[in-house]
């Protein structure tokens, strides 16, 4: 399997852009390059300072937002107290109660890592399906992990009882499973029907087995209980209500795996836009590049909607606002991705519990609310300045 | 370590009490479930014309004219199921639905309420179809039948249920037997509160709906009025926000720290006070150390019925009479 495509390819070669474009010459961004265009047009690609620190602000101010706001009403002062004096060395009295503290430490902190961290995974895996397909509508569910992991759960909530009283802990195993079973027979059929497993027949079998899916959970919903399908609906519109630690520990492993998997492929995906017969031309098998970061994306999005369910928008509107801002070379928008749709998401988290606080609204909801027209902003800002 | 265990037991045993169906009613109230003598209205087929029909009910969706006493009800709402039986119409019931487990006798199909074909019906040759939550069109289909349907919604309040069981008693030709489980309703609930002796005043409460997305009931659903009985206060109630089953978050939970805390997601989840205190920190709920989480089935929080309603009045009766069990 060829991946190392710096020697092949790539920075040095046809995308060498830093060397012949200069920064304050960049082109217009593009939404997307379709493959085999006529003419690869040419970006730079060397991800800028000014990105980065943009992203590290945009996520800090995020996290540290999210740890501050609650119903609980805890004084903003004695938060950050509570938390400096978390850090080895720092002696500090916050004056929170035991309360307080339990609030801040096992109910804020934890959620707000595991937004952050659902949030980077489904933003990377959304911009790495755009890539390795070539489609801007492709997000990290084309595949098919949201039916498979929402069969999954359905499964474990409507059938649990007869299934020998399966708790509710058996949920997110059951939602990976799900989603991972779905992945491997897109795969499957993917490949059966072409020998090369091509971007197209890869998503004409993804559209088969999402719709087989989605057949078998709404025949479960159908059967359920009015309890039950409150319970289906609160999972598939997504949520981080029950986030802690344990379930921080569960999700990490698989999302800094894949993460560093997709970041690792971030060049390949720039090789990838100039189409299939010229990446092999320069030493890159596309097929084996696209089933590297299939997997890696399929995993980490598994792991994360088991704990989160089902988040939409996240994959689509992070990757393509930042394609907009900084350009479409995926040595910027991958590593990018990650920090914003960790704030991204954080910040919708904030939303999801603060707009009718102190009751809730599905974070799922509160992501697409803010995620379509915030995107269309985006899209006429860049317009208008092209 | 006894009292733990002591705990452990108190709640499989209030558990068992609302699951197993056991009733406050008075057994008099029992003894004339369904019993022809307590309504004074004869059984069976009344012809060629019913004394009192036609008569015209408030349903749901308007008003419905039922031309002749139903012979072959199907009821496909719990909660009708129990005031049917308890009024005195069991007799007339030829259907329930699979979540209609009180009485145990009544005549289950596999049906759900969920159908959406009205077709679906036709073998059981009902002449009247009660809802709670119809689907689709199945009540534009099953009038176009010539079946005369009544839609009965959730109950919002003690009143709300009072007054289905009135239209109940008349769409059925009950209308004796309906004020007479009215009035024995109502002296139940009265002597169970009265149990109580104003223990409970001012406690507050959080009833939960489902583990993972933390959905409850305010004060504005008919399980929510049995607790009003008591004076006490739901936490819910400033996170409704116009909804009667608001999602609210853990830390409001913790914020608001309740009382007593419910919970109507044993069946659905296999919730349990045991569970309950080991989630992210509600080790130190209140509710938790005084041994106030109790394990009720998940029906007393979708059915309205007077079976249902009297067994949760009563159980909540005697656990604030005893306060914390021992």
């Amino acid at each position: 399997m060829t991946l190392a495509a710096d020697k092949t390819f790539g920075a040095d070669k046809t995308f060498a852009a830093d060397k012949t474009i200069a920064a304050d010459q960049e082109a217009p961004p593009a939404l997307f390059d379709a493959p085999g265009a006529a003419a690869p047009t040419i970006y730079p690609t060397r991800l800028r300072l000014t990105h980065v620190l943009g992203g590290v602000a945009f996520l800090a101010s995020a996290a540290t937002l999210s740890v501050l706001v609650g119903p609980a009403d805890l004084p903003a002062g004695a938060v950050i107290k509570y938390l400096l004096s978390k850090l080895p060395f720092v002696h500090l009295h916050s004056g929170l109660s035991t309360t307080g503290s339990i609030v801040v430490w096992q109910l804020r902190m934890p959620r707000m890592v595991l937004g952050g961290l659902v949030g980077a995974m489904l933003a990377v895996a959304g911009a790495s399906y755009q890539g390795v397909f070539a489609n801007p509508l492709a997000d990290p569910y084309l595949l098919g992990i949201a039916s498979g992991a929402g069969a999954g759960a359905t499964i474990v909530i409507v059938e649990g009882p007869a299934l020998g009283n399966l708790p509710q802990s058996a949920l997110p195993p059951a939602a990976f499973i799900g989603g991972v079973i779905a992945v491997a027979a897109t795969f499957a059929l993917g490949r059966a029907r072409a020998a090369e497993r091509s971007a197209a027949s890869m998503l004409l079998a993804g559209v088969a087995v999402s719709a087989f899916f989605v057949a078998v959970q709404t025949f479960l919903m159908q059967r359920s209980s009015p309890g039950d399908l409150t319970l289906v609906y609160g999972w598939i519109l997504g949520g981080l209500s029950t986030a802690g630690w344990g379930q921080v520990g569960l999700v990490l492993p698989y999302v800094a795996v894949a993460a560093a998997v997709l970041f690792a492929c971030r060049r390949l995906l720039d090789v990838l836009t100039i189409g299939d017969e010229e990446a092999t031309s320069v030493g890159v098998r596309a097929s084996h590049v696209r089933l590297v970061v299939i997997l890696a994306a399929t995993l980490g999005t598994a792991a994360a909607v088991s704990v989160s369910g089902l988040i939409g928008f996240v994959g689509i509107i992070v990757p393509h606002t930042i394609r907009l801002i900084a350009g479409p070379s995926y040595r910027r928008i991958i590593p990018l991705s990650l920090l914003f749709g960790a704030g991204f998401l954080i910040l919708a988290d904030i939303l999801a519990r603060t707009v009718l606080s102190p009751g809730e609204v599905p974070l799922g909801v509160v992501t697409a609310f803010l995620g379509a027209p915030f995107f269309l902003v985006v899209l006429r800002q860049a317009k208008r300045l092209g | 370590m006894k009292r733990p265990r002591a705990a452990i037991a108190f709640v499989i045993a209030c558990s068992l009490f609302v699951t197993s169906g056991a009733s406050s009613a008075s057994p008099a109230r029992n003894a004339a479930v369904d019993r022809p003598a307590a309504t004074g209205i004869s059984r069976g087929p009344c012809r060629p014309v019913c004394p009192g029909f036609p008569v015209s009910v408030k349903s749901g969706d308007g008003t419905v004219r039922i031309a002749s006493r139903p012979e072959r009800i199907l009821s496909l709402s719990p909660s009708a199921t129990q005031m049917l039986y308890e009024l005195g119409a069991g007799s007339q019931v030829v259907g329930v639905d699979e979540y209609s487990t009180w009485p145990a006798n009544a005549p289950r199909t596999k049906f759900s309420g969920d159908e959406t074909n009205a077709e679906d019906y036709l073998y059981l040759k009902p002449d009247l179809v009660i809802f709670a939550y119809p689907s689709g069109t199945i009540i534009q289909q099953l009038q176009k039948l010539k079946i005369p349907v009544l839609l009965l919604p959730a109950a919002t309040t003690i009143a709300n249920v009072d007054s289905q069981l009135a239209e109940l008693g008349t769409a059925t030709g009950h209308p004796n037997g309906a004020r007479s489980l009215e009035s024995s309703f109502a002296a139940d609930i009265a002597s169970a509160v009265r149990t109580a002796d104003g223990d409970g005043r001012g406690a507050t409460y959080y009833v939960e709906l489902d583990p993972t997305n933390y959905y409850t009931a305010t004060s504005k659903t008919f399980i929510g009025a049995e607790f009003s009985l008591f004076g006490m206060r739901d936490i819910a109630d400033a996170a409704g926000h116009g909804s009667q089953y608001p999602q609210i978050s853990p830390e409001y939970i913790l914020k608001e720290n309740p009382d007593y805390v419910f919970l109507a997601d044993t069946v659905c989840c296999g919730a349990n006070a045991g569970n309950f205190a080991r989630r992210p920190g509600f080790s130190v709920l209140k509710a938790v150390h005084l041994h106030h989480v109790i394990g009720v089935n998940d029906s007393v929080a979708s059915q309205w019925g007077p079976h249902t309603m009297e067994a949760f009045v009563s159980l909540l009766a005697r656990l604030l009479r005893q306060g914390a069990p021992t």
